[in-house]
């Protein structure tokens, strides 16, 4: 096509336009189901270059499959392509609801996903060729083409901004896809009616208008529907599950346990989080001669901040978490806000949203109790706050006779990752102390004291601790031989060698 | 894809390749024809979505150089130096200078941003590169280097042993690199990475090749000089070395019976990265020097804005002596009242202000021609002199472009490199962030044009629209990302015509070498000087022309230049 496209010439009757703006809504769903099921594929399997690729590859042999099929198709066309816009409509519309109930087995769960991109493919691959076919009368072939083709790349423009921009952030998967179902029975609908003399089926109108109430009311009851689905994936019943830029936090609760999860992975079970926190705070916190001004990095649920607030010579704790989602649910969230006894709503504590790494360049506050809870370093980008470079600029915020504790992944499961962290706290001059504790639902855990001069052991904790006492306290500094240290490299920005040692950890130790 | 393919073994691609990049570009995410309907011929790149264009038309005002046609300057400025150009080496020099305590002197560059080759640029995501974009931790010869990193406040101490040890937050972090080879990403760049240990002619072939690597990496001639060093002047001058110059690369694996055909594609890859040159038209000298002038696993330093990082750094101490925007078009020398040649052999230096065009005279004491060194035969008059050595210096055109992503592609590394794609792959700016939330980013993808003749390739690359290259990008990213036209929302195009030097066979030990430092009053300093296109080059001629002149003015000053070196 050499010519730039002309405006459609001809008729600009309500069937044509009927027709091309169904030539547009196609082109847009098509493509935003496609990306709906590439997205949700990544997001439950991961390896995202894979998921889309296999997808984009089956979507678009299934369109050669459809276009060739549209020749055996000769008779009632109108029909047939306002059939076919029902079906794509309804199969699009419930591609989200039926891909995520369909991960409960991850074998079946693939089955699904190609046949139903599979499916999408071959309905959309048969439209346009029909499409062509209806309106070929009306149009010189020349300018036919252009405007259909025009209007399909239109459609696809359309699609690809508003994916990323609006329907993943705003609208989410599941609703997403009903929206557009929703969308495409509205035309299919709308047609329906303009061609009810061509078509003569007053069934494919009830059709069509009970495929609009059922995507309708899955659009409205959508979030139910993303609980209910996701209930699968846990143990026990989801309470909660919000989706923030950052991660996905989902919170379950059975018998009385509650647990937090963020992107699938256990951040504490209520029944032994006291064991983790109390042995991450208490035995740093207590050894520092006056602790006044406390920091505590990551740990956006305030357990840690509990912890603190026990030990009334603190005056001023700053929290510094990533996710004002989080800090918000654990301070205004009735029954979170119980879990850390409303500590985030403590006149002695303030809430900074900030990426830890730039706030600490940024600010020049020293502390004498810092306390370090961040995920396991398990990729690149959490590995950089185990380095050296990170150390160094942590340290610089200590003051004289602080300390600070770092949890440090499971010296059983990683040992190499965890006396890793160790070896890099030593490194930048830091004096360290490991140490460990038991937490049922976590296993054998590991944390890594670290201060400027050694520290002496402190003989009085806080009252009411479930779990510490200075005798079991000093226990912890003791490892036993399958835990003891090995050799290992320190952790730098350029070698990142951490990363490897906790994957190789992990991963053996789960086998 | 087979046109890709064909770029990479020299050959250009027609408009009818270029066109089956588009819908291929286009289909591969559904956007673009579908199967069954009538294809358009080419589709905007993203359905129109994604935004950009090509940058930096300087070689239109180069092109005034050979039309001519300057208006007669109508102010003199007398100056005791001038110095053209303003890439690394220009500004090396006048580093070396204000460092000296002489700050009398100007700098005079085309561009609107002094950094030549080095230049970078900025936007809302990140700063990244236009072209240089990294510097390996010097050796001890390159002790200019050691020096400007030092001031720059990239060494975080000094070990026992006095060597300097470089803050981790500069060196390039890790994941540094990665291959992507027949479908799967490797985690390094190497031979290594890419051997099939069925394959015993190639596995023998590569432990010959490193053994060879080892070897010249460890000699040393009686004078103590390594065979390949950083700068290339204080490498050895013995006759077994230098005669490596007269092969290329190529001629070399034949003759030594490698024929492993992934060890040939890394080395292929190797040239076109450092000198925008294949196997065929690299001389072995100099490929010889990628692999042995630097310490085995020797690690980079490198900044969001590239080596731009560097120049931010030169610029902070000359703001005062640096003019941009000034289009240098005339050297001469400067003649008396009565028209003859002045007694203090002074330079005349004619400069057009691009800003106001208007024509500006100079007349300087002594110059350092920092221009690249094609451009002397139309700047200084009557140059070359008569009976003087012919000056053959071609260059290889570059295609750079900066991709501005959403997010970045999964498991990104610093350097990401495919095999068997004509570009060497490409870098990410954001890569030395600390934050640990991925966000938006800016890929920076390189593409050598490296056919026999770069005369063609350049008309050619001067020819192509920037829907062609971002189709060519797309189409050879979308192998390893198949996501990659959803996540772009910007490209912006820069076309280096003259980027590199290129160290074909017989030129680094021959023209370059014959080449004159110094014309009368006018000392060149470019890297060209050294045939190698390398910061280190850049700095050490730039150094070396503003010593000798320091020297002439007998301006005291401490050398910052190795001892050894063959100037
Ligand atoms: C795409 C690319 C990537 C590279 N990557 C690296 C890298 O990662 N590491 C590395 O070490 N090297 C790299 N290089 C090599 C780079 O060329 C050198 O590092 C170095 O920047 C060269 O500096 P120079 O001063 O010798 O030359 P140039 O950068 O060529 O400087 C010449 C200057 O003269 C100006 N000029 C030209 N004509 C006139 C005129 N008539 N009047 C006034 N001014 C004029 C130009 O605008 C320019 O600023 C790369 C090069 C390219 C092209």
């Amino acid at each position: 096509m050499d010519d730039p496209p002309t405006a459609p010439g001809g008729p600009a009757g309500a069937r044509t336009r009927a027709l091309l703006i169904a030539a547009f809504t196609i082109a847009t769903c098509g493509l935003i189901y496609e990306l709906l099921a590439g997205t949700i594929a990544s997001y439950l399997l991961g390896d995202s270059v894979t998921q889309f690729s296999t997808i984009i590859g089956v979507y678009l042999f299934a369109m050669g499959i459809g276009s060739y099929l549209s020749r055996y198709v000769h008779r009632d066309l109108v029909a047939r392509f306002i059939e076919i816009e029902i079906l794509v409509g309804l199969i699009g519309g419930l591609s989200s609801p039926v891909l995520f109930f369909a991960f409960g087995s991850i074998s079946a769960f693939r089955v699904v996903l190609y046949a139903w991109v599979l499916a999408t493919g071959v309905l959309v691959g048969l439209e346009i060729p029909f499409l062509l076919r209806i309106l070929k009368d009306q149009f010189p072939l020349r300018d036919l083409v252009s405007t259909v083709l025009s209007l399909d790349y239109l459609g696809a423009l359309a699609a690809s901004l508003l994916f990323p921009l609006w329907l993943v952030p705003r609208v989410g998967l599941m609703r997403s896809s009903f929206v557009f179902g929703v969308l495409n029975l509205v035309v299919a609908v709308w047609m329906c009616h303009v061609f009810r003399r061509e078509h003569g089926r007053p069934r494919l109108t009830v059709q069509a208008w009970a495929a609009l109430a059922l995507l309708l009311a899955g659009a409205v009851y959508a979030d139910d529907l993303m609980e209910r689905s996701e209930r699968q994936l846990y143990a026990d019943p989801v309470i909660l599950s919000r989706t923030s830029p950052y991660q996905r936090i989902v919170l379950t609760q059975a018998n009385g346990d509650v647990r937090l999860f963020l992107n699938g992975n256990l951040q504490f079970s209520s029944r032994d989080e006291y064991r983790y926190h109390e042995a991450l705070v208490h035995p740093g916190l207590a050894a520092v001669a006056a602790p006044r001004q406390v920091l505590v990095l990551g740990g956006g649920d305030g357990l840690a901040v509990r912890e603190i607030l026990k030990d009334n010579r603190v005056e001023q704790i700053t929290l510094v978490d990533l996710d004002p989602l989080v800090t918000d649910l654990f301070a205004a969230h009735d029954a979170l806000a119980a879990l850390n006894d409303h500590a985030l709503r403590s006149p002695r504590v303030r809430v900074v949203n900030a990426d830890a790494f730039v706030w600490l360049e940024e600010h020049a506050e020293r502390y004498d109790f810092i306390v370090v809870d961040f995920p396991d370093p398990s990729n690149y980008s959490l590995g950089k706050l185990y380095t050296t470079t990170f150390y160094r600029r942590l340290a610089a915020h200590l003051d004289a006779g602080g300390a600070m504790a770092i949890q440090s992944t499971s010296p059983l499961a990683a040992r190499e990752a965890f006396w890793c962290i160790v070896e890099t706290v030593r490194a930048v001059g830091l004096h360290a102390a490991p140490y460990h504790a038991a937490i049922p639902s976590f296993g054998e855990w590991g944390f890594v004291l670290a201060s400027s001069e050694p520290l002496r052991a402190a003989d009085r904790y806080p009252a009411a601790l479930r779990y510490l006492t200075p005798d079991i306290a000093r226990s912890l500094f003791d490892f036993p031989s399958d835990m003891a240290p090995v050799p290992v490299e320190v952790n730098r920005l350029n070698n990142q060698i951490l990363v490897q040692y906790h994957t190789d950890g992990w991963s053996r130790y789960a086998r | 894809m087979e046109p890709l393919r064909a770029l990479i073994r020299g050959r250009l691609l027609s408009r009818r390749d270029l066109l089956r990049l588009g819908p291929f570009a286009a289909g591969a995410l559904g956007l673009g024809c579908r199967p069954g309907a009538p294809a358009p011929a080419a589709r905007a790149p993203g359905g129109g979505r994604i935004s950009g264009s090509i940058v930096g038309a300087s070689h239109r005002i180069g092109h005034r150089l050979r039309d001519g046609g300057f208006p007669e300057p109508q102010q003199t400025r007398e100056v005791p130096v001038v110095i053209v150009g303003g890439g690394m080496a220009g500004l090396s020099a006048g580093w070396k200078l204000a460092g000296s305590g002489m700050h009398d002197f100007v700098l005079l560059e085309l561009e609107a941003q002094p950094g030549g080759n080095a230049r970078w640029g900025e936007n809302a995501v990140s700063a990244y590169p236009w072209g240089a974009h990294y510097v390996p931790v010097p050796g001890a010869e390159a002790t200019a280097v050691r020096e400007l990193l030092d001031e720059m406040g990239m060494v975080r101490e000094h070990g026992p042993d006095g060597e300097p040890i470089y803050d981790a937050r500069h060196l390039c972090h890790a994941p540094q690199e990665r291959l992507f080879f027949h479908g799967q990403w490797r985690d390094e760049i190497s031979a290594r990475a890419l051997l099939d240990a069925g394959d015993t002619g190639a596995v023998a072939a590569l432990a010959a090749f490193d053994g060879q690597v080892r070897r010249y990496s460890d000699y040393r001639d009686a004078r103590g000089r390594r065979a390949f060093a950083l700068p290339r002047a204080a490498s050895t001058t013995d006759a077994e070395i230098v005669a490596l110059d007269r092969l290329s690369m190529r001629d070399y694996f034949d003759r030594a019976g490698w024929s492993s055909e992934r060890l040939r594609w890394y080395v292929d890859y190797c040239c076109r990265d450092d000198y925008g040159c294949t196997l065929d038209t690299t001389s072995a000298w100099a490929g010889w020097h990628y692999f042995c002038s630097r310490p085995a696993g020797a690690e980079y330093l490198t900044w969001p804005e590239g080596n731009g990082r560097i120049v931010r750094h030169y610029m902070a101490r000359l703001a005062e002596q640096v003019r941009t925007g000034m289009l240098v078009y005339r050297l001469r020398p400067a003649l008396d009242a009565a028209g003859a040649p002045a007694p203090d052999g002074g330079v005349e230096v004619d400069a057009l202000d691009t800003t106001s065009d208007t024509a500006v005279r100079f007349r300087a004491r002594h110059v350092v021609y920092a221009l690249p060194r094609f451009t002397a035969r139309r700047v200084i008059e009557n140059y070359p002199p008569a009976g003087a050595p012919s000056e053959e210096f071609t260059y290889c055109p570059w295609m750079v472009a900066n991709l501005t992503v959403d997010r970045l592609p999964d498991g990104a590394a610093w350097d990401n490199v495919l095999y068997d794609s004509p570009s060497v792959g490409y870098v990410v700016a954001t890569h030395q962030d600390l934050r640990t939330t991925p966000g938006a980013s800016v890929l920076t993808y390189y593409l050598p044009l490296t056919p026999p003749n770069p005369e063609v390739a350049r008309a050619w690359m001067l020819e192509r629209s920037w829907d062609d290259w971002v189709a060519l990008i797309f189409a050879d990213l979308i192998q390893a990302h198949p996501e990659i036209e959803s996540l772009v929302s910007n490209v912006d195009v820069m076309l280096w015509g003259h980027a590199m030097i290129r160290p074909v066979p017989g030129f680094l030990w021959g023209a370059a070498r014959r080449a004159e430092r110094r014309h009368g009053a006018i000392r060149f300093a470019h890297s060209d000087m050294s045939g190698l296109s390398l910061f280190e080059e850049a700095q050490y001629h730039g150094v070396r022309a503003a010593e000798e002149l320091l020297r002439a003015l007998g301006h005291p000053h401490a050398s910052s230049l190795p001892p050894a070196a063959d100037t």
